[in-house]
């Protein structure tokens, strides 16, 4: 469906992206993920035309769009701000695309109406400003604007990222189902780890320009292909060399284990290592407690689930059990570099 | 194919627009503001062929550095009490809780409505040798000198209060923004209101002070209407009476004009340049995440407190009493305005509409001129005034934001590049000069057939020197538009612009449904500003001084001179009244449209809409007749 090739982009002497190669499937929802600077819109821009890249090709359906004007792509954007008209009302910002296309007024009545409905926005919603609606009855506005004019390719840049909290994971879910009923291909552009691992398909993971590594959440999260992308997604824990050596780990790599890996108090299993700590302190999340326990060498942050009743107390004398399985080794030259 | 040829139609659009657009701000700029102002400066070095310096020479062994001194006196005298009353009037109204503040509001912002011309008037009204205060003090004290009102005392006294607008608007919007979270912090520390207010307070606002205090100074400097209204000796009146004067009267006049109007524009340029490196220092800006809305401060000390009660009604009473006067007297007849009597018998619009005969007597018999006593829009020459500063003014405003406008959407889409710079600075130009120095330089230069870029035609005759004087305002006020709109540009988020064209639209299309509607408020709020200010400016159309370009503000100044026993003048009190109650309606008018209509946004003009619909169902349906009733059935 799209396919970037060797993409260079380039500020100036400073270079932004550096031979980005990516491709998404019709129909996925694919996630550029990374942190501020990364290079994830600079990519997404590139894809919408707004970016010219340096050397690199872009292709949708086998054809090389890379000089194509923006408004000849066909592929809607959902902006971080939603950029609605403020001087329009919401339908006369759905229906911009359509106007600008020089549509039938009948036919645009249509097809804006069609939409605000697939999107569960009112008649009387249309009627009003922008500035009258919701953090989330906006962001439904940006999407029917995006998809009415019929683009292939929906892109949306950190849509989430200006709502609260709870908004947030409300609207997730409902612009996960969203992208589902209209089975349109998606890139969405997110430093949200949590975000990316919902929403997603499959998932990029960007530094420095880079892509560090392409894959589904569970790909990502479990194997974690370098030292950024295991640190980047999700809490982890540093096994620190003296640890390392008491588990047999080899030397000269790096080791991580994720804090729901760590078991507390629990019967040994093959090829785990039980190791005597003290709970430092803990931190109370309601669905799950994490706490902190000093085996000694280092503090490991372990998070059990709040069953209500094994429930320990700061000081008192736990068994930790890290099995060797869920360890990620890196290459420490690899870091360094 | 067609793909292509589009393209290449487009392209060769896009490029016509950038040549024409280059040729018409390279034109203005070289053409209208700096040619001519060059030119002013070459004239006092060509005055005398045998000596270039002879100009230079002339001024320090006449009289001519007493205007400057004059002036510099006046603008540092104004720095201090302009300061001393607008930091007074902003701290009695936003910052002490002094009863009846939004009255006290009210009085001290009357400058918005009325100034230089017509607010001069006024306190002429008050104070001059027929004025009510001076016959009210030469009937308390039979020894008191009636012309007491002129002079440097009366200029000063004039502008300290003509010249706190800026305080008004300025000093009050860095105080409401003041973090109050701060001075409960000082407070919860020990201090008192006055340890806050010096320690906290005054800190915060020192910039809006420094910028005030310069633009006092400025103002000052190039003061104009109340020097010559009240006779004072400084610098622009000067240059004008110079332009006007012939070399057989006196030497070099032109060039002496020329000379004081570059010292002018020096002093401007350095105060200037003072500023804006002082501005690019950075201001003081609230750390706070949550700001907190400044809270009024109790005076604790009653002795201090009734001071400064008596004090803020003292103000107000010097604010007030001209406009309350000159708009009771608007509305009394000839007689009462004449013995500035108040009478409910001598009330009359005959100031504002229609005429009256004029009884007289010549010493020896009665006369009667028919209709010579007339109001403002019944006497053809304030009538003609009237039209001319509201087309000269209308256009000019209109120019000046279509000029800007799109120049700061050309600045913004190019901003890393130097021709959006050098077209930022060549628009800005302006404002490093006096404006008498563009208006002189434009009376001068353009009074030729030889100037080939405007077709060889002498742009000072006739007619045509309304053209000139629309040029000259809208040059004036290119620096303030640009200024305005280009923060209104600042407002629009750059997605906005990458939305619409994603979604298909073209640039241009993208700048007039997107960015225009946008900026739209703020275009007009600049257009009726400079409009406002153009319709009542006296200085420009004064230094033009052509009978073909006679402004309202000149007709109100010649309402200043004495009534003639003959009917020469007659009423021109009554008239000046009138006038000026009729710029203080515009003006609000203007006022009101900008902040309080303009300012709205879609949502607040949706649920305007909604409401007047509402409104007219109401009334439709208690007008529609209603369907009879049908009987109702008897129980049995």
């Amino acid at each position: 469906m799209i396919e970037l090739k060797n993409i260079v982009v380039k500020f100036g002497d400073f270079e932004a992206l550096h031979n980005i190669n990516v491709e998404v499937r019709e129909g996925e929802f694919f996630t550029f993920l990374g942190p501020s600077g990364c290079g994830k819109t600079t990519t997404l821009r590139t894809i919408t035309g707004f970016i010219e890249p340096v050397e690199g090709l872009v292709y949708v359906n086998n054809v090389d769009i890379t000089h194509v004007p923006i408004e000849k792509r066909n592929i809607g954007i959902v902006f971080q701000s939603y950029a609605l008209f403020p001087t329009m009302t919401v339908y006369d910002n759905i229906a911009f695309g359509l106007k600008v296309k020089k549509l039938k007024k009948s036919e645009i009545d249509a097809r804006v109406r069609a939409i605000a409905a697939k999107v569960d926005l009112s008649d009387e919603q249309l009627q009003k400003a922008v500035s009258q609606l919701s953090g989330g009855q906006q962001q439904r506005v940006a999407i029917a604007r995006a998809l009415v004019t019929g683009p292939a390719i929906i892109c949306m840049d950190e849509p989430l990222s200006n709502l609260d909290a709870k908004l947030r994971v409300q609207l997730r879910n409902e612009l996960k189902k969203m992208q589902k009923d209209f089975g349109i291909t998606t890139i969405y552009v997110t430093h949200d780890q949590e975000e990316a691992l919902t929403l997603s398909d499959r998932i990029a993971v960007f530094n420095k320009g880079y892509i560090e590594q392409i894959g589904t959440p569970n790909e990502i999260y479990n194997h974690s292909a370098t030292e950024f992308v295991c640190n980047f997604i999700g809490d982890i824990n540093w096994i620190e060399p003296q640890l390392a050596q008491t588990m047999g780990l080899a030397e000269g790599k790096n080791h991580f284990i994720r804090l729901e890996r760590l078991r507390v108090n629990q019967p040994q299993r093959e090829q785990e290592i039980i190791l005597d700590g003290t709970v430092e302190s803990r931190e109370y999340y309601g669905l799950y407690i994490k706490y902190y326990i000093n085996v000694g060498s280092q503090v490991l942050k372990v998070i059990e689930k709040n069953d209500g009743v094994n429930i320990y107390e700061a000081g008192q004398a736990v068994k930790v059990g890290l099995g060797l399985a869920d360890v990620m080794s890196y290459d420490a030259a690899a870091q360094a570099e | 194919m067609s793909t292509i040829k589009t393209e290449r139609r487009k392209l060769d659009l896009s490029l016509l627009w950038k040549v024409f657009g280059t040729a018409f701000f390279v034109y203005l700029f070289f053409g209208f503001m700096l040619l001519p102002c060059l030119n002013t400066l070459t004239q006092i070095f060509k005055a005398n062929p045998e000596d270039p310096l002879a100009v230079i020479k002339f001024f320090f062994v006449g009289n001519m550095p007493s205007f400057v001194w004059n002036s510099l006196k006046l603008a540092l005298a104004l720095v201090v009490t302009v300061n001393v009353v607008g930091v007074s009037i902003v701290l009695l109204t936003e910052y002490f809780e002094i009863k009846g503040a939004k009255i006290l509001r009210l009085g001290y912002m009357t400058t918005l409505i009325y100034s230089g011309v017509a607010l001069v008037t006024g306190y002429l009204f008050l104070y001059d040798s027929d004025g009510i205060v001076t016959k009210w003090m030469a009937s308390a004290f039979p020894e008191f000198n009636k012309n007491w009102f002129s002079g440097f005392y009366a200029v000063w006294f004039t502008m300290t209060f003509a010249c706190t607008s800026n305080h008004a608007l300025f000093l009050r919007n860095a105080i409401r923004n003041i973090d109050y979270n701060t001075v409960e912090a000082a407070r919860n520390m020990g201090a008192g209101p006055f340890k806050v207010l010096l320690k906290v307070v005054f800190p915060t606002l020192i910039p809006t002070m420094f910028s005030l205090t310069v633009m006092t100074f400025i103002t000052g400097l190039c003061a104009m209407s109340a020097p010559t209204l009240l006779g004072y000796d400084s610098i622009n009146p000067e240059i004008v009476r110079l332009a006007g004067s012939a070399v057989t009267d006196e030497a070099f006049p032109q060039a002496r004009a020329a000379l004081l109007s570059v010292i002018l524009a020096l002093f401007t340029i350095v105060l200037l340049t003072v500023l804006s490196s002082y501005e690019r220092k950075g201001h003081y800006l609230s750390v706070s995440k949550t700001k907190a809305k400044l809270v009024k401060q109790k005076i604790n000390n009653p002795v201090m407190n009734v001071l400064a009660h008596i004090y803020a009604y003292v103000l107000w009473i010097i604010y007030m009493t001209p406009v309350v006067m000159i708009v009771l007297f608007a509305f009394q007849n000839y007689e009462a305005i004449k013995k500035k009597v108040l009478s409910f018998d001598a009330f009359t619009f005959v100031n504002f509409f229609g005429t009256q005969d004029y009884n007289y007597t010549n010493g020896r018999k009665s006369l009667i001129r028919e209709d010579a006593i007339s109001g403002v829009f019944s006497n053809d020459r304030t009538i003609a005034g009237i039209r001319t500063s509201f087309v000269l003014s209308a256009l000019a405003a209109a120019l000046a934001c279509v000029i800007v406008v799109i120049a700061v959407n050309y600045i913004f889409k190019n901003k890393k590049k130097l021709s959006s710079t050098v077209l930022e600075y060549s628009l800005l130009f302006p404002w490093l000069l006096p404006t008498i120095l563009i208006c002189y330089s434009y009376r001068t230069f353009f009074n030729s057939n030889e100037i080939w870029y405007v077709f060889n035609q002498n742009l000072y005759y006739k007619d045509n020197v309304r053209l000139l004087i629309i040029i000259a305002y809208a040059v004036v006020k290119l620096p303030f538009a640009l200024r305005m709109i280009k923060a209104a540009f600042y407002a629009i988020d750059e997605e906005l612009e990458d939305a619409a064209r994603n979604l298909g639209a073209s640039g241009w299309m993208t700048f007039v449904k997107v960015k225009l509607p946008i900026i739209l408020p703020s275009v007009l709020a600049v257009f009726a500003l400079n409009f406002n200010a153009l319709f009542t400016e006296y200085d420009m159309g004064a230094t033009f001084q052509s009978s073909n370009g006679t402004t309202y503000a000149m007709v109100i100044q010649s309402m200043t001179h004495d009534e003639g026993i003959g009917g020469w003048n007659i009423n021109a009190t009554g008239r000046r009244n009138a006038s000026t109650v009729f710029i203080m309606l515009v003006s609000g008018l203007i006022l009101y449209l900008v902040y309080g209509v303009g300012a709205r946004d879609l949502s607040e003009r949706l649920e305007a809409r909604d409401r007047r619909r509402r409104w007219l169902q109401k009334i439709t349906s208690r007008l529609r007749p209603r369907k009879p009733q049908p009987e109702p059935h008897m129980r049995s």
